[in-house]
């Protein structure tokens, strides 16, 4: 492309349509540009016209898909052709920087990110002259340029806030160094005169301002990695400056805004980040500034108001002060009990008053305030800094400190008390200062478990926080009602349990509150309550203290979800499940209620699921209603089905894909329940279940896997004789499923089922196809968790169809087939299983191969039967672990391990856990012994002499042991 | 992304130990806690009392220009040349700012040299080595004059001299020229300086004389890339181990300087210094209560302890265990961060050696550090914490949190240190793999959540590093969040379900 008229015209025409809302007039164009995009000469008529087009729209359209064209295009990657011919670069780098600088703002911007994307990658080596260039520019006295640059300098400059050091990356701040750092000291110098000297002059100091941030800024970046020697030298300069503009302040630059901040919010906020650099990183070097920030930064935050743009400068102010009032050398500064009362009262308190910002969230955005309140996601605020403030002077005076908010509790609540529906914000603050003041470590999981010895949260609680929630009025002082309830939640392990248990009725109670955030508040508290744990691990709060609330509880709680804007409040929604589990068999009688309810949600939300969290709880109450029913009266299995199966035929015809894999759980329950064979209703299913389409989300493996396993159980002699033709799908699913390393124990799980439910005859022209599949993964991608699985399916292989058959088949693939599998598969990796049904299912295996295997005996195999048995005592040796107990109660479905996706595995839905050599085997050990000495009977003393001559004396002693227990001798 | 937690466990013990490889560049000052590398000698008042330039009034001084200088030094005149060199001297001897350059500019420095050579004229050859060795101060530029204008051989030569503060002041200019690094270490060792030079060490030597010397043989130690010739050190090791027991502080802390540069290399390097069996002197050094003393001798033992598990072991039975508590306590920061680094390569041996520490009592001090110390301490202490992690057993791990160090450990994910950060999210993933074999993973979440870790390992899914964004996240999904997938696709359908087939192949395990 040359750089001529026409071409310009031809682009402008086509950067034109690439405006158009009409997508078949803007797809064409925006493909046209891309086909071209490779010419030579292309980025520069681009440049050319972002600089001289008539129409304004145009250039900055030019500048937009120049920009974009330098992302795509400049870098270049090993291997693959440079996409930009070596002249354009040249010439681009020759001219940006000029034209950025002379263009208007909204172009300036663009190409200054080109630039910075340009200079990521040719910086410094490439571009030599890229800095010498930009800080001639600080001389030319227009700041509408020196403001230009600065963005590209910081641009090209803050990567040295999160690069890892590195000789390149040192080299590059090195030079940087030389050429920047006094130019811009003395940039920052003369910004800071001419401030003084255009003190009434607006316009002129939001501009010089600017440049300050930006100088700033850099400070920051070039500071960043380590102390430079420049910049120690001239601490004096930087740092005395930044103080004074700490303290500076001038009524043309305030702002009338009350959300954004303006530029001196901006430029101190800046400064504070400065000075917590310097503390933290080179403290040695900065100790003689040090108190002077701290005064100024503490007077800052005195004077400064209550506005939402103050935020981050007040949250940066604070988080200062907090980490320097931790370092052991500059405790002194807070020592004095005059200032830590004032900065007690003057920084603290005023910070954690609830103001009118947070009264809105609380009444219009109430998921966000819950957010921010419950789950901490409140990192930027006030509140959060000054709580983050408070535990910092606790750590060397928590006593003064204690002793101080006590006097400032009392005084609010004093005032609070005076006139409570004018002065409710002051118990609001009182609460937050006693929460702040009290916890020292908290988990979601167990609410505060460090608190303040010196704060007396029960008196308090019964003082203070029951009387507002006896009060007859449930919607009055709803804010007062949250912080009770939130207290409550918090403090549940420090509040003595008669006083919990008080407090049950009044939550109930508030579950019917409009507020959203004080119904949220008192599901939630609720739920953790019920999953408190107690003395031997039972549930704290038991079923027999619930029983006189059962009723109203459960009508408290679906009438919640009644309530405007929480017909997905997935707190309720949880707290249902957390009932259900608590009260197990006393909700039997309002079932047909509940289960009617739960479907008519699941129909509504099954239109558009948007809340992952409350559909799982929701799923889970299903589950529940239907374990704890159908564990008293199994016969209602069929009513379960009746109300689910339309809802769920519903989902699964409408590719519901957040709820398919609840579905299939759901199924597999029901399925399990039944008791006979499996039902025709189900077995129409069967085939859909095989379908790749399902198979490809890997969301439905673990439960379709799941309920493949339980047809299998169920139905395995159905499918063998009514649908056999689907057996070669089923292995299909399994192939599909062994050759992921992500999903192979799936595979396992399914493969499991089939050797163990199917009858032989049905799969025996598949057994040695299933093998070689396994070897095949064995060889080519093994990994520890498929050796595992592996060497538990041939145990159970073993198992059932007998140790010969296992050394038939593996020798028929290829001779010696089964030595191979022994020495380098069993003996070796046996240890590694895990699990006690798991090492059960092994050591049956095993014992079986060393003493039902004619082979074993007299072939060349015989030298592996005295390492096999070393392996198999080794086995049963090993430390038993990974039990985990079945206390479902407590699972919380965050920690719910294993599976894919998080949500998609129902606690309640669980498997019990099955062990298929459980009725023929009870003690491996002593079924070990009783195997050998059947042995020894057929083959008198073979067995004696390999054991006193190969066995280590450790093992022996062990076997021995299982003699002796077994009250066997070999003979 | 899960290799990442098999990062450590893959790394070799030698890859966990880390030498004092600074970067080759640095932003920092050069710090001055390091041993001076070149010194000029500015002591006027000294000249009083040396009883060459006795003759003269010291407060008679004339003054000559420069071209005067230059004049007087190329005519035949050795009163003038005398008088040249002494007003050279003195212009390079002045408190501030020194104009090298312009000396160098005359092109005199040749001339100075040839005056060394004049043995009947011991005051020009004293005056003409003072004023070469402050130029030989400089910069390398200064060096390189003083040494191409071919003073190395005439200073070695004036070793030799039979005038006491001659040889001092040749000393004094060639520890200046072997300061300026490995190049002209070597040539001054191609020289053979050595014998000279350590000729002059005896018991009749005045002290001040043999600090010079010792300063002077420690520059000959010094420098890497290459490091100095092997038979040079081995001359020079039964000299430096007896001035290590000299009683003046001064010739002390230079040797131990020495040691400080011997042992700052590879492990062979290491072992000649071991072999010497000075180990246990070094370290009842690390004891003084003399600065100067105590960092070279914590720097010489900190660099054995980055070499081989039996060197290491070496130190250990020297008993640098012992003296670590006090100096993780020490009042500067640089000492606590040597002491640390120390530490931390001890901790990066075996399971047997972290013992040690363990049995030591080390562990509260190094929750000291990482609580309370300067951030380049804890920057050490985090490695000391990541090391122990990754090479010690269940059992010295679960000592490790009992000693209390995960909090004030994840308190340092806020640091402004982005490697720091990235260590620590990786001794992180170590205590899970060693929680995951107590079965007590769950416990280990509970726990970094009550301490505020969680929150701080969210806040780093945020971070501009994607290192250290990918390493947040994948701990959070592994452990906090459940796991993830990686889906490795295969096999095709077939009629609608899945085909079962396969082909066989020869298997060999």
């Amino acid at each position: 492309m040359e750089l001529s008229d026409a071409n310009l015209q031809t682009l402008t025409e086509y950067l034109k349509k690439t405006l158009d809302p009409d997508p078949a007039i803007r797809r064409p164009a925006e493909k046209f540009l891309e086909s071209v995009e490779g010419s030579q000469n292309y980025p520069l008529l681009l440049l050319t016209l972002l600089e001289k087009s008539q129409e304004n729209v145009i250039k900055v359209c030019a500048s937009v898909t120049f920009k974009n064209y330098i992302k795509r295009n400049w870098r270049i990657v090993e291997d693959e052709p440079n996409k930009i011919c070596e002249s354009d670069r040249i010439a681009i780098k020759a001219n940006i920087v000029p034209l950025m600088l002379s263009s208007p703002e909204q172009i300036q911007k663009q190409l200054s990110d080109a630039i910075s994307i340009i200079g990521r990658e040719d910086f410094p080596q490439k571009w030599p002259d890229l800095l010498t260039e930009m800080v001639n520019r600080f001389q030319s006295g227009d700041f509408h340029v020196i403001n230009g640059v600065l963005r590209t300098a910081h641009s090209l400059f803050k990567r040295y806030r999160h690069e890892f050091k590195s000789n390149e990356l040192w080299t590059e701040i090195k030079l940087v160094l030389d050429a920047f750092a006094l130019p811009l000291t003395n940039l920052f110098k003369a910004t800071i005169e001419l401030c003084s000297t255009h003190a009434n002059d607006a316009s002129a100091l939001k501009v010089l301002f600017s440049s300050l941030i930006l100088i700033a800024k850099l400070f920051y970046s070039l500071n960043f990695q380590d102390l430079p020697e420049f910049f120690e030298d001239n601490m004096e300069t930087w740092m005395t400056n930044f103080h004074s503009l700490l303290t500076l302040d001038n009524k043309l630059l305030q702002t009338d805004d009350e959300e954004e901040a303006g530029l001196l919010e901006l430029l101190k906020s800046q400064i504070c980040d400065n000075a917590a650099l310097y503390a933290q990183k080179y403290d040695e070097e900065f100790q003689p500034y040090l108190p002077r920030f701290v005064t100024a930064i503490w007077n800052l935050l005195v004077t400064t108001g209550q506005e939402v743009k103050y935020d981050l400068l007040v949250s940066n102010a604070i988080q200062f002060l907090a980490s320097v009032c931790e370092r052991p050398h500059y405790k002194h500064l807070f020592e004095d009990q005059n200032t830590l009362t004032s900065i007690c009262e003057k920084v603290i308190v005023p910070n954690m008053e609830f103001r009118a910002a947070d009264e809105e969230a609380f009444e219009d955005n109430s998921e966000e305030y819950i957010r921010r309140d419950l789950e901490g996601s409140d990192i930027d605020t006030r509140r959060r800094a000054a709580c983050d403030l408070v535990r910092g002077l606790c750590k060397f005076f928590e006593g003064p400190v204690t002793g101080i908010f006590s006097g400032y509790v009392n005084s609010m609540l004093q005032e609070y008390a005076k006139n409570p529906s004018v002065n409710w914000k002051h118990k609001d603050a009182a609460i937050y200062l006693v929460t702040s003041l009290a916890s020292k470590a908290q988990t979601q999981k167990h609410g505060i478990t460090q608190a303040n010895e010196l704060v007396n949260l029960t008196e308090f609680f019964v003082n203070h926080i029951q009387p507002d929630l006896k009060s007859a009025t449930v919607n009055e002082f709803p804010v007062l009602k949250a912080d009770g309830i939130k207290y409550i939640m918090i403090f549940r392990n420090q509040v003595p349990k008669e006083q919990l248990l008080v407090s049950i009725p009044l939550l109930i109670n508030h579950l019917q509150a409009e507020s959203i955030v004080v119904h949220t508040y008192a599901a939630h508290a609720l739920e953790r309550l019920f999953t408190m744990r107690g003395t031997n691990n039972a549930t704290f709060i038991t079923a027999a203290e619930m029983a006189p609330f059962v009723e109203v509880l459960l009508t408290n709680l679906f009438k919640a979800l009644t309530l405007p804007g929480s017909s997905e409040n997935e707190y309720i929604m949880k707290a249902i499940m957390r009932s259900f589990s608590l009260l197990q068999e006393s909700i039997i009688p309002y079932i047909p209620s509940v289960i009617t309810q739960l479907t008519q949600k699941l129909l509504a939300v099954s239109k558009n699921p948007s809340k992952p969290h409350f559909n799982h709880y929701m799923f889970e109450s299903i589950c529940l209603s239907i374990r704890i029913t159908c564990k008293a009266n199994p016969e209602a299995v069929g009513s379960f089905e009746e109300a689910l199966f339309l809802v769920f035929t519903e989902i699964l015809q409408n590719d519901v894909q957040e709820f398919i894999p609840y579905v299939f759980q759901v199924m597999s329950l029901l399925l399990e329940m039944h008791k006979n064979e499996i039902p025709s209703s189900y077995m129409a299913l069967f085939p859909h279940l095989l379908q790749p389409v399902l198979w490809e989300r890997t969301g439905n493996i673990p439960p379709l896997v799941r309920l493949l396993q339980a047809f299998l159980e169920r139905g395995a002699s159905t499918i063998a004789s009514a649908a056999a033709d689907k057996i070669p799908g089923l292995l299909g699913v399994f192939q599909k499923l062994i050759a992921s390393k992500a999903n192979d124990h799936q595979g396992f799980y399914l493969l499991n089922s089939i050797i163990e439910h199917m009858p032989p005859e049905s799969v025996d022209q598949y057994r040695k196809q299933i093998f070689i599949l396994l070897f095949q993964r064995l060889q080519n991608s093994k990994t520890t968790k498929f050796i595992k699985s592996f060497l538990v399916f041939i145990n159970l292989y073993c198992v059932r169809y007998g140790a010969l058959a296992l050394q038939e088949i593996f020798d028929s693939i290829q001779p010696k087939m089964f030595g191979m599998v022994l020495e380098k598969i069993i003996i070796p990796e046996i240890q590694k299983v895990s699990g006690q049904v798991e090492k059960k299912i092994c050591a049956v295996g095993i014992t079986k191969i060393l003493t039902e295997c004619p082979p074993m005996m007299d072939t060349e195999y015989t030298k592996l039967w005295i390492p096999l048995l070393q392996a198999l005592i080794g086995l049963f040796e090993l430390p038993e672990d990974d039990t985990i107990p079945d206390e479902e109660h407590f699972i919380d479905i965050e920690d719910t391990p294993g599976y894919q996706t998080a949500f998609s595995q129902l606690a309640f839905a669980g498997k019990k856990e099955h062990d298929p050599v459980g009725q023929m085997v009870n003690n491996p050990r002593i079924h070990l012994a009783q195997s050998l000495h059947k042995l020894s009977t057929a083959c008198p003393g073979r067995v004696r002499s390999m054991l006193s001559t190969s066995l280590n004396a450790e093992a022996l002693q062990y076997l021995q042991g299982y003699l002796q227990a077994a009250s066997v001798t070999l003979l | 992304q899960h290799m990442m937690k098999f990062k450590n466990k893959g790394k070799d013990a030698t890859a966990l130990r880390r030498q004092r490889v600074e970067l080759s560049i640095q932003l920092r000052k050069v710090k001055k806690d390091e041993q001076i590398l070149k010194r000029r000698n500015i002591s006027v008042h000294s000249e009083e009392e040396n009883p060459s330039v006795g003759q003269n009034r010291p407060n008679e001084i004339i003054q000559l220009s420069l071209e005067e200088i230059v004049e007087a030094l190329n005519g035949n005149n050795t009163k003038l040349q005398l008088l040249a060199v002494q007003t050279a001297r003195r212009i390079l001897s002045r408190h501030k700012d020194p104009p090298i350059n312009q000396i160098i500019e005359l092109g005199i420095i040749p001339r100075m040299v040839e005056f060394l050579g004049h043995a009947d004229n011991a005051p020009l050859q004293f005056e003409a080595a003072w004023a070469l060795t402050n130029v030989a101060s400089g910069t390398s530029e200064h060096t390189r004059a003083v040494v191409e204008g071919g003073a190395i051989p005439a200073f070695i030569s004036l070793l030799s001299s039979p005038h006491m503060h001659i040889r001092e002041q040749s000393v004094w200019a060639l520890g200046n020229i072997a300061g300026d690094g490995p190049l002209y270490r070597d040539a001054l060792i191609a020289c053979d300086v050595i014998p000279p030079l350590l000729a002059l060490v005896s018991p009749a030597t005045p002290v001040g004389f043999l600090r010079n010397v010792t300063w002077t043989l420690s520059n000959l130690c010094r420098s890497k890339n290459p490091c100095p010739p092997l038979d040079a050190v081995q001359k020079i090791l039964p000299v430096l181990i007896c001035l290590l027991q000299h009683e003046d502080k001064d010739i002390v802390s230079d040797s131990c300087w020495a040691f400080s540069y011997l042992t700052d290399g590879c492990n062979d390097r290491i072992q000649v210094v071991v072999d010497t069996g000075i180990l246990p002197r070094l370290v009842e050094l690390m004891h003084s209560p003399e600065l100067t003393v105590m960092t070279p001798a914590l720097r010489a033992v900190g660099n054995v302890v980055t070499g081989t598990e039996q060197q290491t072991q070496a130190a250990i039975d020297a008993g640098v265990l012992a003296v670590l508590p006090r100096l993780l306590r020490h009042t500067k920061p640089v000492i606590q961060k040597e002491a640390a680094w120390a530490l931390s390569n001890i901790a990066a041996g075996p399971c047997q050696q972290i013992q040690q520490i363990i049995t030591c009592g080390l562990l509260p001090f190094v929750v000291e550090v990482l609580d309370k110390g300067d951030l380049k301490a804890q920057k050490e202490a985090v490695w000391v914490v990541a090391n122990f992690t990754t090479g010690g057993t269940v059992d010295q791990v679960v000592e490790l949190i009992r000693a209390g160090v995960l909090k004030p450990l994840l308190n340092l994910l806020s640091a402004k240190d982005n490697k720091t950060i990235l260590i620590i999210l990786e001794t992180i993933s170590n205590l899970f793999l060693a929680a995951e074999k107590l079965g007590q993973t769950e416990k280990l979440c509970l726990l970094l959540e009550k301490l505020d870790g969680l929150e701080k390992i969210e806040v780093l899914q945020n971070h501009e590093n994607n290192m250290i964004y990918r390493t947040a996240l994948s701990i959070l999904e592994k452990y906090f969040f459940g796991e993830e997938n990686t889906d490795l696709d295969p096999q095709t359908d077939q009629d609608g379900l899945y085909g079962f087939s396969v082909e066989k192949q020869d298997f060999n395990f």
